[in-house]
């Protein structure tokens, strides 16, 4: 999971391997919140595997890429 | 997970915050005034159950997400520290854990140029910057080190 300059970079990078998925910046920051955003608090429990496929679907990530198991 | 894991897990990722760095058992085992061998027990059963990453020993914390227990490439200023992530998603992942603004620091991985990226209330300042996860999500934990 990293952060290119631009997907030209990524193509030149995966040198002919099989790409996974490409998000702008600006999405992997609203995924992160909300994803990383109540992992210091107090009263912090465990997402459900569903809670965490909801973060995914309300972000329009909604490929087999991103289907949780 | 049973409430006394998740209790050392909320004290494991509290210390992590506090120390600025991973704890070490011993210290999870004062916090939470238990042993040293309660702490390294629910470690690894928080390993399994993926709520951290110990080393290949199984003593040591490698990953309390989104924090690294160990230099990597994706570093975090936040809080008035600086902190490693685990990843670029982990490295965002720090300011939203933290409830605060940030300064990642890394660099592109086919021509090596620096990176750095101000966050302001979630927001990065450099929206030209792209991000590519490999591995598919049902995949991610077959090795999260790699992912």
């Amino acid at each position: 999971m990293a952060l290119f300059r631009s997907e030209e970079h990524i193509e030149r990078w995966l040198a002919g391997r099989a790409p996974g998925q490409t998000l702008p910046v600006t999405k992997l920051s609203e995924l992160a919140l909300a994803w990383w955003g109540d992992r210091l608090d107090p009263d912090w429990r465990p997402h459900t595997r569903d809670e965490n496929q909801g973060i995914l679907d309300r972000l329009n990530l909604r490929e087999a890429f991103w289907t949780l198991p | 997970m049973d409430e006394a894991d998740r209790a050392l897990r909320n004290v494991t990722f509290g210390l992590f915050v506090d120390l600025g760095r991973a704890p070490t058992s011993d210290q999870v085992a004062r916090a939470g005034g238990v042993s040293r061998d309660e702490v390294r027990s629910a470690w690894l059963r928080l390993h399994s159950a993926h709520a951290l990453v110990l080393t290949p020993a199984g003593t040591e914390i490698r990953m309390a997400n989104p924090f690294s227990g160990i230099p990597t490439p994706y570093r975090v200023q936040s809080a008035g520290r600086w902190w490693y992530a685990n990843c670029a998603w982990d490295a965002f992942g720090v300011c939203a854990a933290l409830h605060t603004d940030g300064r990642i620091e890394t660099s592109c991985p086919d021509c090596g140029q620096p990176i750095a990226i101000e966050v302001h209330a979630g927001c990065p300042d450099d929206e030209a910057l792209v991000f590519h996860c490999l591995v598919p999500v049902a995949h991610w934990w077959d090795d999260i080190v790699f992912t």
